[in-house]
């Protein structure tokens, strides 16, 4: 079931995203220190980590957001210098335009030139339709729950067909139960739409629910501990005992500074 | 959305309702309060012109209104005859109207540009800091030797207290713009940095744009005024022209008026606000 084989041979053939080498600091602190991982066509790739181990500077750094200090991006073999729409992001705090409604914010994308979309108010339906926010096209961000603010956050990356999604902890704030919804969506778009995500997470549950293959990090510096392939067939139950064992071996690759954080709250273990 | 709130909403209109009207009255009993103050205030003081009474100011209101008067319509030229009140007040709204939008839209061009452009800001901020603190009726002598003190003249003082309050609205909204929204907007296909601030800056803006031209709408009536009082025809002349007559319950009159002017347009514009801003 999985997608992503574990091959070489087959990876390197259909590599979406190639990270290397990418360092970053500020000023005091190394963000990232000499990172490399490539991400199939198609799959679905998590990255968790610690708090401060530098996974949101690495998923900005894909999208072109941020520039490495060195090390490189590639994106189909093309370094990535700026944001482009091949690569949608979606953000954890939503990022939606307060003043647009919920078909203005799914537009935004829409409306650009270099988007060419045909019957872009029909594209908008679809989407809706998609992320099930029938029935409030027409209001304001403000009006919206958390999760339905990043249905629409989803929909808006979406809109512009991009080959690839960029997600920053999308439901780090949303409650548990919608979470699962989301999750369940979330993979039924990506079985629909074939595309390549990058998912930033600090919930192991939630990469070992979403993922074909889990970039393990470490902090301070932000570093690649690991690459976990994980081959149990969607859905995924949480309790099943193979599911429970990668949580448990990410867990471990997560290290010793953690070993405190026990049972199965991950919070910002 | 609307289905969500129309449930609860009839229970708590019921007691707002009652809230409100509380509010109402008391409101009504401040007033009551000041104008018997006033009217005694008035009987006790001698000479009668210091301290005229509400009465004889309501039949002096009254007056601006039974008389009428004769004006000169800037540019136009046309002379139409007018209520002395209406006449005196659309003499002083042709200096303060365009006044009030050439400052604004001056100054929130310029605070747009220079909360945008870094550069910009760099280069204007020490000319801003010194330029900022003069109060605009400063400029009178200036309006006087270049414009004359008439209608172009108190424009321009006008013209000064707009720019700056509408200045400082529009350069804090940009400033103000979060890096999020205009990430959001960079991987959404936004290159170019004038469609950037034309679709994230200036919307995301907009409330505090809003905000400074309300506040300027209030603070030219003040300014207007001021103009005035050098000379320029219009309202605030007027007040100074019937106290030199010490007919002080005219001057009270114009007062009103004046304040009546502003509330028309202070509301008027909360409206325009209210919908503008629907999305908050």
């Amino acid at each position: 079931m999985a997608l992503s084989s574990d091959s070489p041979t087959d990876q390197e053939s259909s590599e979406k995203i190639s990270v290397r080498n990418v360092s970053r600091s500020y000023e005091s602190t190394r963000a990232l220190a000499d990172v490399s991982f490539s991400v199939a066509e198609g799959e679905f790739c998590c990255v968790v980590g610690p708090s401060g181990c530098g996974k949101t500077t690495l998923l900005r750094t894909i999208a072109g957001l941020e520039a490495p200090n060195s090390g490189s991006v590639l994106v189909d073999g093309h370094p990535v210098t700026d944001p482009g729409i091949d690569r949608g992001m979606v953000f954890q705090e939503y990022a939606l335009f307060p003043w647009r409604t919920v078909r203005g914010n799914i537009r935004f994308g829409l409306d650009r030139p270099a988007c060419e979309c045909s019957d872009c108010e029909a594209r908008v339906r679809e989407l809706i339709d998609l992320v099930g926010l029938d029935g409030f096209e027409d209001a304001y961000p403000k009006e919206l729950s958390g999760g339905m603010k990043q249905r629409v956050g989803i929909a808006r990356a979406l809109a512009v067909d991009p080959e690839t999604l960029l997600m920053d902890e999308p439901f780090a704030s949303v409650d548990a139960r919608t979470r699962d919804r989301l999750h369940a969506e979330l993979l039924d778009i990506w079985t629909r739409t074939e595309q390549t995500i990058v998912f930033v997470t600090h919930d192991i549950d939630e990469a070992v629910t979403l993922a074909d293959r889990v970039v393990v990090m470490d902090a301070d510096p932000g570093t690649v501990q690991s690459i976990v392939t994980v081959d149990i067939d969607r859905p995924r139950q949480r309790t099943a005992q193979e599911f429970v064992e990668y949580v448990t071996r990410i867990r471990d690759e997560l290290g010793s500074p953690h070993d405190a954080c026990d049972g199965f709250s991950q919070g910002s273990c | 959305m609307s289905h969500q709130t129309s449930t609860s909403s009839d229970t708590v209109v019921a007691g707002s309702f009652d809230r409100d009207l509380r509010r109402y009255l008391r409101g009504l009993g401040g007033l009551l309060v000041f104008l018997l103050v006033w009217w005694v205030g008035a009987m006790a003081t001698q000479p009668s012109y210091l301290v005229p009474g509400p009465l004889e100011s309501v039949r002096a209101f009254v007056d601006l209104f039974a008389t009428s008067t004769a004006i000169v319509v800037p540019v136009l030229g046309s002379s139409p005859v007018l209520p002395t009140g209406l006449a005196h007040l659309a003499q002083t709204l042709f200096h303060y109207v365009p006044g009030l939008l050439l400052g604004a839209g001056c100054g929130i061009s310029l605070g747009l540009a220079m909360g945008w452009k870094g550069a910009l800001d760099d280069w204007l901020r020490p000319l801003v800091r010194v330029l900022r603190p003069i109060p605009p009726l400063a400029w009178v002598v200036f309006a006087i030797v270049w414009f004359g003190i008439h209608h172009t003249g108190a424009a321009f003082i006008v013209f000064v207290g707009a720019f700056w309050i509408n200045f400082y609205g529009a350069y804090g909204g940009v400033e103000g713009v979060s890096n999020e929204l205009t990430d959001a907007a960079s991987t959404l296909g936004v290159e170019r940095d004038l469609s950037m601030l034309k679709l994230v800056a200036i919307p995301s803006a907009a409330p505090q744009v809003l905000t400074g031209f309300r506040t300027s709408i209030g603070r030219c009536w003040m300014i207007v005024v001021g103009a005035e009082l050098f000379g320029a025809p219009g309202v605030g002349y007027e007040i100074i022209n019937a106290a030199n007559n010490l007919a002080m319950a005219t001057s009270v009159a114009y007062m009103f008026l004046i304040s009546l002017a502003f509330l028309c347009t202070d509301v008027g514009f909360r409206l325009v606000e209210q919908r503008v801003l629907a999305w908050r």
